[in-house]
């Protein structure tokens, strides 16, 4: 068939020039346009169903399909060639889980010896009742009496963090909590934010100033709560023995953050009470740390509103900027918000000269 | 058809190996439709069984006097219902009309009801105040793949075996008066033209990236699917067309991509089956007609008849 | 009133063979879905959510082989001139709701991801003509937005035959008066994976209008991708500086 001319009055390379438009969609992206206005819109982003490469050399992988030779993408993302595998990473997507990640979830389900549990994934994740720490010492056997109440150690709706132990051959995440910095999240705020902003690290809890603390989930799930080391809770309890050393440990390296340093096996036993699914919050958490939280969460949202990554410098540097405005609630004003991340970027751009 | 689970990989391999081969299991051509089977009813006007191979339906046409609406004063009132019950397949529903039977009626009221194959017009007796309403209701009665081109063929053959009632006007347009079928002989309806839907269903040899981005056009195109058929295709268009070479209705529901010139090839090859099935409507009505002639002595009524 | 007058311009100034404005964005709403799009195709606007793939909340929809998807039509009260409730049991959203989800079933790579859900809302604000296309490529957007795994784009268009002349991308206005053929194609290509004419046409002109359909959808297409990678670039130029 003959292809006729058509003819349109939307020209893309104006479009790509006019962010500034009154298009309220576009204010998103305001705050980058002029670096990307220099940085020549020749771009190495592939769209579905462009052809790749019809080289037969290259192997296929995710992101990608093909016919005979010729290797097609199928999603909207940077090609990335790791010797011979040929890749497109979609520039967002759902969380893919991987072996090791840190994670916050949220019980969806109790089933037959295992939790489902929300990660932001495509498939429900499951914690097996094999793979969390119970009352009673680590090393027990679970026991059908544990079965019956899985209920009282989490149930629908609670909010926890884990380790991705392993993934499925159909896709599906394994977790553990098998470590004391893993369990119950208590004390404080969820917050999601996408995935692909969180920046993988070493580490993702973090304590940040103004006594709060972060988890940071790689899968964008985020809880920020009281710092422990101030908490009191731990101190009303049967540890009795054993807290003194904890609390001593506490104030000399002036920041605890759970998990971390080794911890010896008995006295992993010992936290394995009851205590690390107690539902209760800590009653003493002052207006101070409250109104932190508070201000945390909005910087996060900045953040994500500006699709900045998240780092932990990134995090305490809009504390820091977002000092200025005394009332929180006017943080996740657009105009706050965007002044918030182009002080982050200014700043980063200073200690990176 | 919404549940593959019925058909094992077995079946499905085996059949579809038999269609690459160039055999359909019923050994019929790739585009030959099963012959129609009509049973008119002597007694009534407007009720008409059809066996499309062994797809069953039974269609009756009614006529009552109603206000028309408010916008359209002049034109008369008409309705398809599709009757779809769990007696033509397990399948179906009773109380719950699934996204293919919705699809199916859907299908079915364009072609006949929105082409205007039915002169509205005509149906008028006053203007504003009374005007014939034709209700056709479309039972399904059992179900062997291909409910859309037997039931569009049912109706219109039922439009052309239906008869009103005559009635005349008296009272200076005061009152009306319907006159029973025995008393004056019963008016036929006004077709302007026959609709004709035909159904083909696609099947895909290769895989999806070659259906896809491949440049030739393999794919494999049967008309009017059996069950079996139905339910493995992979995608199904409607094509809707009378013998004035007019396109009434085209309806792709998703399914695999078809090349637009396959689309158009098709639609020029159906016109043969259009032509040869709206004759056969023809004829069967008026083979119909001249028993009936014969069976009342009609011709003993006529102004010139030897009495 | 003159659907397409002697000089060749059309109600509202266009040519035979021109499209409306067309404006898309993707990523309109990044935090209450996974994919997200608008699309202003003249006055139809639409706005599209995706969610998933992701865990179903009802065991029915879980597919050992393939995903199920899931689309949800909404049409507002106001969307046309005179204000009016529209229900979602009606069988033109029926129809519409069920074309518009065998049609990505199939562009999808819906079996990459077994036993999940995708689940498709669209809100239409607007309409004026051309409905199902604009929202076949709204839902195309939000798809790749979503990073949902497809073949190709499946750009949309209406087109319609006046007389002799065919006309492309009709407007309300013209699409009451004219029968309206919408036709999705699949990338660059011209294979057709969803068509619908509700209206005569006579046989032999298919083939001029199927003709200058298929290009408009090609234009489409490439406004669409435009979009994409305009954003796929700040993003992605966003992402390296961390």
């Amino acid at each position: 068939m003959d292809t006729n001319e058509v003819i349109s009055i939307t020209k893309p390379e104006a479009l790509v020039n006019d962010i500034d438009s009154d298009v309220e969609m576009s204010d998103i992206e305001d705050i980058e346009t002029p670096k990307d206005n220099s940085n020549t819109f020749k771009s190495s982003i592939v769209t579905p169903g462009e052809l790749v490469t019809d080289d037969p050399i290259w192997m296929k992988g995710h992101g990608t399909y093909f016919l005979e030779d010729k290797t097609f993408s199928s999603v909207a993302g940077n090609i990335s060639r790791v010797n011979r595998l040929l890749s497109v990473i979609p520039l967002k997507g759902r969380y893919q889980p991987e072996t090791g990640d840190h994670i916050v979830g949220r019980i969806t389900e109790v089933a037959n010896k295992r939790w489902k549990v929300d990660i932001g994934t495509k498939q429900d994740a499951v914690l097996m009742l094999g793979s969390v720490n119970l009352p009673g010492g680590v090393l027990r056997r679970k026991s059908e009496s544990d079965e019956l109440q899985m209920r009282n150690f989490l149930k629908e709706g609670d909010l926890l963090n884990a380790e991705v132990q392993t993934i499925f051959n159909n896709g599906i995440a394994s977790l553990h909590t098998r470590s004391l910095k893993y369990g119950k999240l208590r004390n404080g705020i969820f917050l999601k934010v996408p995935s692909s902003l969180v920046i993988k690290s070493k580490n993702h809890s973090y304590d940040l100033p103004g006594n709060v603390s972060v988890v940071l989930g790689v899968n964008g799930y985020i809880w920020l709560y009281k710092t422990v080391a101030k908490s009191n809770s731990a101190a009303n309890t049967s540890i009795t023995s054993n807290t003194s050393k904890f609390q001593a440990s506490v104030d000399s390296s002036g920041s605890y953050a759970p998990g971390q340093g080794s911890i010896s096996i008995t006295r992993l036993e010992e936290e394995s009470s009851w205590e690390i699914y107690s539902d209760k919050n800590d009653p003493n958490i002052s207006n101070s740390v409250r109104t932190n939280i508070t201000r945390y969460n909005n910087v996060l949202k900045a953040l994500s509103y500006c699709e900045l990554g998240i780092t932990e410098q990134r995090i305490i540097m809009g504390y820091e900027a977002s000092l200025a405005y005394s009332n929180i609630g006017s943080l996740i004003d657009k105009e706050a918000m965007e002044s918030i991340c182009q002080d982050i970027i200014n700043n980063e751009k200073m200690r990176g000269a | 058809m919404s549940k593959n689970i019925e058909v094992s990989t077995n079946e499905k391999t085996y059949f579809l190996e038999a269609l690459k081969s160039g055999i359909r299991l019923d050994s019929r051509a790739f585009d030959e439709i099963r012959q129609p089977e009509i049973t008119l009813s002597k007694k009534e006007y407007g009720y008409v069984e059809l066996d499309w191979g062994t797809t069953k339906l039974a269609v009756r046409v009614s006529a009552e006097i109603r206000k028309p609406y408010e916008d359209r004063p002049f034109e008369g009132l008409f309705m398809i219902n599709c009757e779809i019950s769990s007696m033509s397949w397990p399948h179906f529903d009773n109380q719950k009309n699934s996204n293919d039977e919705v699809l199916i009626a859907r299908i079915i009221e364009k072609a006949i009801r929105r082409s205007n194959s039915l002169d509205l017009e005509s149906l008028c007796i006053i203007a504003g105040e009374k005007v014939w309403c034709i209700t056709v209701d479309l039972n399904f009665l059992n179900y062997d793949g291909n409910f859309i081109d037997a039931g569009c063929f049912g109706v219109m053959l039922a439009l052309h075996h239906f008869k009103k009632p005559d009635i005349s006007i008296v009272n200076g347009g005061e009152d009306i008066i319907v006159h029973d079928v025995n008393e004056r002989q019963p008016v036929p309806l006004s077709v302007l033209h026959v609709p004709v839907c035909l159904t083909y269903s696609f099947y895909n040899p290769g895989n999806k990236e070659s259906n896809l981005k491949g440049e030739d056009d393999d794919e494999i195109y049967l008309l009017d699917a059996n069950l079996l058929e139905e339910q493995n295709r992979e995608g199904s268009i409607v094509i809707t067309l009378n013998k004035n070479r007019e396109l009434i209705q085209l309806s792709k529901n998703g399914g695999i991509p078809i090349n637009a010139n396959v689309l158009l090839e098709l639609s020029f090859k159906s016109m043969k089956i259009v032509d040869r099935l709206t004759e056969k409507i023809k004829e069967v009505i008026k083979k119909h007609e001249a028993e009936r002639y014969e069976e009342l002595n009609l011709r003993l009524l006529e102004v010139g008849a030897d009495r | 009133m003159e659907l397409y007058s002697p000089e060749g311009l059309r109600l509202d100034g266009r040519r035979w063979n021109e499209i409306r404005n067309f404006e898309c964005r993707i990523n309109t709403h990044p935090n209450s879905s996974d994919g997200s799009s608008y699309i202003e195709q003249g006055n139809t606007k639409v706005i599209c959510m995706v969610q998933g793939p992701m865990e179903p909340t009802l065991r029915s929809q879980a597919n050992a082989n393939k995903a199920t998807i899931e689309v949800n039509l909404a049409v507002a009260n106001f969307s046309t001139l005179e204000r009016k409730k529209r229900s979602k049991s009606e069988k033109r959203m029926v129809e519409m709701k069920t074309t518009l989800e065998r049609t990505f079933e199939q562009s999808v790579m819906c079996n990459l991801y077994p036993r999940t859900v995708i689940q498709i809302d669209l809100h239409v604000l607007s309409q004026d003509g051309g409905l199902l296309a604009g929202l076949t490529n709204a839902i195309t957007l939000a798809l790749i937005d979503a990073g949902v795994a497809m073949y190709d784009y499946v750009a949309a268009i209406t087109a319609g035959l006046h007389d002799q002349s065919p006309l492309l991308d009709l407007n309300g206005l013209e699409e009451l008066d004219m029968s309206t053929l919408t036709i999705g194609v699949i990338g660059k290509s011209e294979k057709l994976s969803l068509l619908m004419l509700e209206d005569k046409i006579p046989l032999d002109r298919l083939e001029s209008v199927l003709a200058i359909a298929i290009a408009g959808s090609h234009k489409i297409r490439d406004l669409m991708d435009n979009e994409v990678r305009r954003h796929g670039n700040i993003r992605s130029s966003k992402l390296v500086n961390n």
